[in-house]
């Protein structure tokens, strides 16, 4: 579970630094007609929703260990 | 209701309308719309050659497309002189303006109307401008006040081309239902909260409060896609917007819920408070949502709201109603969805507590 959150972040901070130096951030989302502001509020929504399940599903684990 | 949170069918159905609004809410298109026009400041008494950029247009396609500059104070229409289109998506065009038809201005500024019988009307406002030369004038122009013009608006099945909006009007299908999803989740916590009142069942405060608990993550949702697109419609992620600021305060209220039913250790005193706190913390809600925004002294930036138009009227047309309705259903089935499995492993944690 730690292990997991660690890759994500990992994972988040590479890809974050690495569109940085590509190019500035706010022209990304203002090409293409602003394709990447729906693109990134997808991306919230998912992973709101993951890190939600994330926790009942740390909460139903410590239910079957019997706690 | 625990033995309908057990059951299947509505949430493949969640799933279907999800998948429906997700595929089809990113594939249509945006409807055509008339993107720029150079130059943008032109001398009078010269003819300027001009080129048109379209977005999903049909310049070529359609052999009847037709140029005008419109004054943007007046009711007058100037027709180009000669037009040309290249590709579908430029036009070139050539336009002179008198200066005898400025009305002694130095300079005047000209919405771009572009008309043909496939893109129907499209108008730009405040396209160009023409500057008074000191030259001698030539001759001027009588302008057509009516023109001939198809007012169709588009017969391509697409989303409409609002300017700064462009793409993100996607957002309606997954910002505005995550308040929509909290909403009914609010609701449904409220009936279980009264019903746990008058019959003290420990089940109702559960699906009341696990209901709290999955609304709140729909309201986070809310206010970070939505930081997200005010940040590049708007110009900045927390405009001072009374409707921003009333659902930041009903987050927290209910957040305070979810402290208060912590800080309390005996179950039946829990249930009792909090379920009363849900049924106050309902009303104030409400009216930071859904009265203080509307409010006519109030100015908000979200449609329907301080005056603006209602929501539905200006801000909707056909194409998105298809899609943004079953996402209001498909993401709060979602919501139910993820409440019911939240519930269970409650249900399974008292019953695990009476052993």
């Amino acid at each position: 579970m730690r292990k997991l959150l660690c890759f994500i972040i990992v994972i988040f901070t590479v890809l974050y630094t690495s569109a940085q130096s590509a190019e500035p951030i706010p022209s990304l989302m203002e090409s293409n007609l602003k394709i990447y502001v729906v693109v990134g509020v997808l991306t919230i929504i998912f992973s709101g929703i993951i890190i939600f399940l994330l926790s009942m599903d740390r909460r139903l684990k410590k239910l079957e260990e019997g706690h | 209701m625990i033995h309908l949170l057990k059951q299947q069918w509505w949430k493949y159905t969640a799933v279907i309308i999800l998948l429906y609004v997700l595929i089809g809410g990113m594939l249509v298109p945006l409807g055509p719309s008339a993107l720029s026009l150079y130059p943008v400041s032109i001398p009078s008494d010269t003819s300027v050659n001009f080129t048109i950029t379209g977005y999903h247009t049909h310049f070529e396609d359609a052999k009847d497309l037709q140029v005008w500059f419109k004054p943007t104070t007046g009711t007058q229409f100037y027709k180009a002189d000669s037009i040309v289109p290249i590709i579908n998506s430029t036009v070139r065009i050539v336009f002179h303006m008198p200066k005898s038809n400025l009305a002694n201005k130095h300079s005047e500024n000209y919405d771009l109307v572009v008309n043909d019988s496939i893109d129907g009307t499209l108008t730009t406002v405040y396209a160009m401008t023409v500057a008074a030369g000191t030259g001698e004038s030539s001759p001027a122009v009588t302008p057509a006040n009516q023109p001939e013009v198809n007012q169709l608006k588009f017969k391509a099945f697409a989303f409409p081309f609002q300017k700064i909006l462009f793409q993100t009007i996607r957002n309606t299908f997954f910002h505005v239902p995550m308040w929509f999803a909290m909403m009914f989740l609010l609701i449904f916590s409220l009936v279980y909260s009264i019903l746990y009142l008058r019959t003290g069942k420990i089940e109702y405060d559960i699906l009341a409060s696990q209901a709290v608990a999955t609304a709140l993550l729909f309201g986070v949702l809310g206010l970070a896609t939505g930081m997200m697109w005010a940040t590049y419609t708007w110009g900045q992620p927390w405009p001072n917007d009374p409707k921003l600021n009333g659902a930041a305060i009903g987050v927290i209220i209910y957040l305070a819920y979810i402290v208060l039913r912590g800080s309390l250790s005996d179950e039946i005193q829990k249930a009792k408070i909090s379920a009363v706190y849900n049924v106050f913390a309902i009303v104030i809600f409400t009216l930071f949502i859904f009265v203080i925004p509307r409010l006519k002294t109030v100015d908000s930036l979200h449609p329907g709201n301080g005056g603006n138009p209602a929501f539905g009227k200006y801000d909707m047309d056909n194409h998105l109603r298809m899609f943004f309705y079953p996402a209001v259903i498909g993401w709060a089935l979602l919501g139910f969805w993820i409440m019911s499995v939240r519930v269970r492993i409650k249900l399974l944690q008292h019953k695990k507590s009476l052993l």
